[in-house]
């Protein structure tokens, strides 16, 4: 098993620090759940082995939902494993709540952005019809050497007479609908008040911390989980990148002194055959340890 | 477009900016997806895992980091408003307008959900103070309790994807169960009115908990008045020309089906009132607060001695206030044939002929016992119980058995008449559950096949209604599944259950268990 680096260590060393800061992801609550914007938020908790769930639409085919795209929603034991390592940041509020003058700075930035975007884009235009013009003359004259040198006339006059008449209309110039609020790169300076100051949210229910203690064992065993509702557990648990392996577990947590009822517990053993994954129920011992059980039908026969 | 993969250099760590010519690039980029290879089963830090790994991850990310690249041309604009929670296009809106959208005061608006998903797909810009909000913004200033909660619109999302119509439920659209029951014609001009809003009215929010909100739209209805008080006047008459008839019609219809419901409850109530008394209430009726063995009625035909004047009578048996003096019948017994009827001989012995032969239904003991004319037939079919052979015995108390052995009914039938306990259905008893917060109706969900001639003005009865929840929340009872069911009609309610990215739905159903009695 890949054992995920940069996972155990405490993330306060001094020499760490460079590599923690770049570590921070940036958070942003929609509605009390934490989500990731920034493909590189994205990339850097996939590296550390959490895999969350993306809740939006593919920009390169929106309507379906086989493959979403950003934003990346987290677990809340993600969530709390990222705060406990102080490896998390609220991303900074919307600059468009600001009043007056600093508004008005903002847009007129954004009228100049949209002119200078729209001439660069009319040149690229151009140039690409001109291209696309000497491609198709040169292509259909290659065979006739003879009528070369009229042809080169004619090219020449026929890129004066585009030049002269081409424009670009303002409709076919192509705009960014960003995914990320753009305020960062406005004002790259406000990086320096990303602080890793998540706070761990309260979670007083007692289930929840079995679960995040099953779950921060597991992620540290090098596992990637993702949450099994449809499955009737806790997590599923993945040998490896959930892109290229199947789940092998199905990870129940429960406290040590629990009384389990037996149907439960056969439930879940039942489903887990059905679906091909082993059922592990899983409690956090009182050494800071977890235990695994897996239930498996022995068939006397 | 493998320049658009940023690399991790110190200037583009926070830039998911594109540049001019990125932009210009984008234009002429693919849409298709890469398909996933068979997954591997387990791990073996084989060099082959690793580079497929590799491979994918690149194209994961590949598909994660692109940007949604429009042209202008195809973007409709709009301005996000938020005080009405909603967005006010800007520019002529596009296809999606058929299903989504509603126009007030002449302008067009989306809720913040549909706006939402149009961003998500590259159809809408959405500005703000002048600054096109990105899809993050949306998220973050769309989604509250006030409007769609997130994961409510993680389902609406997900089926909007799959190509449903999804419009939010408005409980106060739907007919009351009263009206369902009778199966009257919806009125059309209610759901016009609804979809044609006030811009101070605004959308009814789906979760319940918006007072802060409400505040501000008691504000601006106000404000509205100052503004379109001509409007407003002109408004009545001009709805009057447009229904048509038929739609008059309709609506007398309706109200005068509301003041029926509320006569019918009435009347049910006194109903259940007199149930209630039920078995103390009859015998009281039966015998009368009078005693006439007791009361003497004076015979004015009699030709025996009789006083000329007729003493007053007992004043308790009077109505109040009313005094009755003595009273001179003198006058009376003038009018009345006194003679006594002279029968012939013949006549005589027919009339004691008969009195002997015939038996006195008066004189029979049971028959006098009967108080009135229910218990006399109760009697009569007693009797001719007793003679077909009925153990009557069986049928004479309270108690009774559950069949008539008498009664001639197929097998299957018997087996239900014999079920003492009975099944029921959802609906059963739903209308008089009160209703609770716990559990509401998100959407009304209109099939894809039906988006050609879909019309908002009258979107006709849902495919389904969606109910959202989460894996943490408590299964519902039989209290809420009985009153979403009775909420929803004969639509079926779906339970949309959201486990983080995952969402699951769920139908609860009425099963009726099989009989194997063929009669």
């Amino acid at each position: 098993m890949d054992e995920p680096p940069c996972r155990e260590e405490p993330p306060a060393c001094e020499e760490e620090e460079d590599m923690s800061l770049s570590n921070v992801v940036g958070l942003s609550l929609c509605d009390s759940a934490p989500l990731l914007w920034r493909v590189q938020d994205l990339k850097t908790v996939r590296f550390q082995g959490l895999v969350g769930a993306l809740l939006g639409s593919l920009p390169r085919t929106p309507r379906q939902n086989g493959r979403l795209g950003r934003p990346l929603l987290l677990l809340p034991e993600e969530e709390r494993l990222l705060s406990e390592h102080q490896a998390a940041a609220a991303l900074p509020a919307s600059n468009q709540d600001g009043v007056g003058e600093e508004i008005c700075q903002w847009v007129e930035k954004y009228r100049e952005e949209q002119q200078r975007s729209f001439a660069e884009q009319s040149v690229l235009a151009l140039e690409d019809r001109k291209s696309a013009l000497l491609q198709a003359m040169t292509s259909s004259h290659t065979g006739s050497h003879a009528g070369l040198g009229t042809s080169a006339k004619a090219l020449q006059g026929r890129l004066e007479a585009l030049d002269r008449s081409f424009s670009f209309p303002r409709s076919a110039m192509a705009v960014q609908l960003s995914t990320v609020r753009a305020g960062l790169t406005y004002c790259p300076k406000d990086r320096a008040f990303l602080q890793a100051d998540w706070p761990i949210r309260a979670q007083y229910n007692p289930h929840c911390d079995i679960r995040y203690q099953v779950f921060r064992d597991l992620s540290g065993r090098g596992f990637y989980l993702t949450s099994a509702g449809k499955f009737g557990g806790d997590f599923l648990v993945y040998p490896g990148d959930p892109l290229r392996f199947h789940a092998h577990f199905i990870a129940v947590c429960l406290s040590l002194d629990e009384a389990v009822s037996l149907l439960d517990l056969l439930s879940v053993a039942r489903l887990g055959s059905n679906v091909k994954k082993t059922v592990l129920l899983c409690s956090p011992g009182p050494d800071g340890g977890v235990r695994y059980t897996s239930l498996q039908w022995s068939g006397m026969v | 477009m493998a320049d658009q993969n940023k690399t991790d250099t110190e200037g583009t760590f926070f830039s998911e900016i594109l540049s001019p010519s990125e932009l210009f690039a984008a234009r002429s980029r693919s849409h298709k997806i890469p398909v996933r290879g068979q997954k591997d089963f387990f791990p073996n830090d084989s060099d082959e895992q690793r580079q497929r790994l590799e491979q994918s991850l690149n194209e994961h990310w590949s598909l994660i980091s692109e940007e949604r690249v429009e042209r202008l041309g195809n973007l409709v604009r709009a301005t996000w408003i938020p005080s009405d929670q909603t967005v006010e296009l800007q520019s002529p809106a596009g296809k999606f307008w058929q299903t989504m959208g509603f126009s007030a005061d002449g302008k067009q608006y989306l809720l913040p959900e549909e706006a939402l998903y149009l961003m998500e797909c590259g159809n809408l810009q959405v500005f703000y103070k002048d600054l096109p909000l990105s899809i993050q913004d949306g998220y973050e200033r769309f989604l509250s309790s006030n409007t769609v909660r997130l994961q409510q619109y993680q389902v609406f999302g997900h089926l909007k994807r799959l190509g449903y119509v999804v419009h939010r439920f408005d409980p106060s659209s739907e007919p009351s169960p009263y009206v369902r029951q009778l199966n009257l014609p919806q009125s059309r001009d209610r759901a016009g009115r609804q979809l044609k809003r006030k811009r101070s009215a605004s959308p009814t929010p789906t979760c319940s908990h918006s007072e802060a909100q409400e505040e501000s739209t008691t504000e601006r209805m106000e404000e509205d008045k100052g503004n379109h008080d001509g409007e407003e006047n002109k408004k009545p008459p001009e709805s009057h020309l447009t229904t048509s008839p038929e739609t008059a019609q309709v609506q007398t219809a309706t109200t005068s089906t509301t003041d029926e419901g509320g006569g019918r409850t009435w009347w049910t109530t006194d109903v259940l009132r007199d149930l209630g008394k039920g078995s103390d209430h009859s015998p009281t009726s039966g015998s009368s607060r009078w005693d006439f063995s007791s009361i003497s009625f004076p015979d004015l035909g009699s030709r025996g001695q009789l006083s000329s004047r007729l003493a007053s009578p007992d004043p308790s048996l009077l109505p109040g206030a009313l005094a009755v003096g003595v009273c001179d019948v003198a006058s009376w017994r003038q009018r009345i044939n006194l003679r006594e009827v002279r029968l012939s001989s013949k006549e005589q012995r027919r009339e004691e002929d008969k009195r002997r032969r015939r038996w006195d239904v008066n004189k029979d003991k049971e028959v006098q016992r009967c108080r009135n004319w229910a218990e006399y037939q109760e009697l009569l079919a007693r009797r001719q119980g007793r003679r077909k052979g009925r153990p009557a015995h069986l049928w004479n108390r309270e108690v009774t058995p559950l069949h008539d052995p008498r009664q001639l009914i197929p097998t299957g039938e018997l087996l239900d008449k014999i079920s003492v306990i009975k099944s029921t259905n959802l609906l059963e008893g739903a209308s008089r559950l009160k209703g609770s917060d716990e559990w509401k109706i998100c959407f009304n969900v209109y099939q894809p096949d039906s988006v050609a001639d879909f019309k908002k003005s009258n979107p006709g009865k849902p495919y389904s209604r969606m109910c959202v929840c989460s894996f943490n929340d408590p299964v519902p009872d039989l209290r809420a599944i009985k009153l979403l069911a009775s909420q929803s009609g004969d639509v079926p309610v779906v339970i949309a259950v959201v486990d983080h990215g995952d969402i699951s739905f769920y139908t609860f159903k009425d099963f009726q268990l099989p009989k194997d009695v063929y009669p």
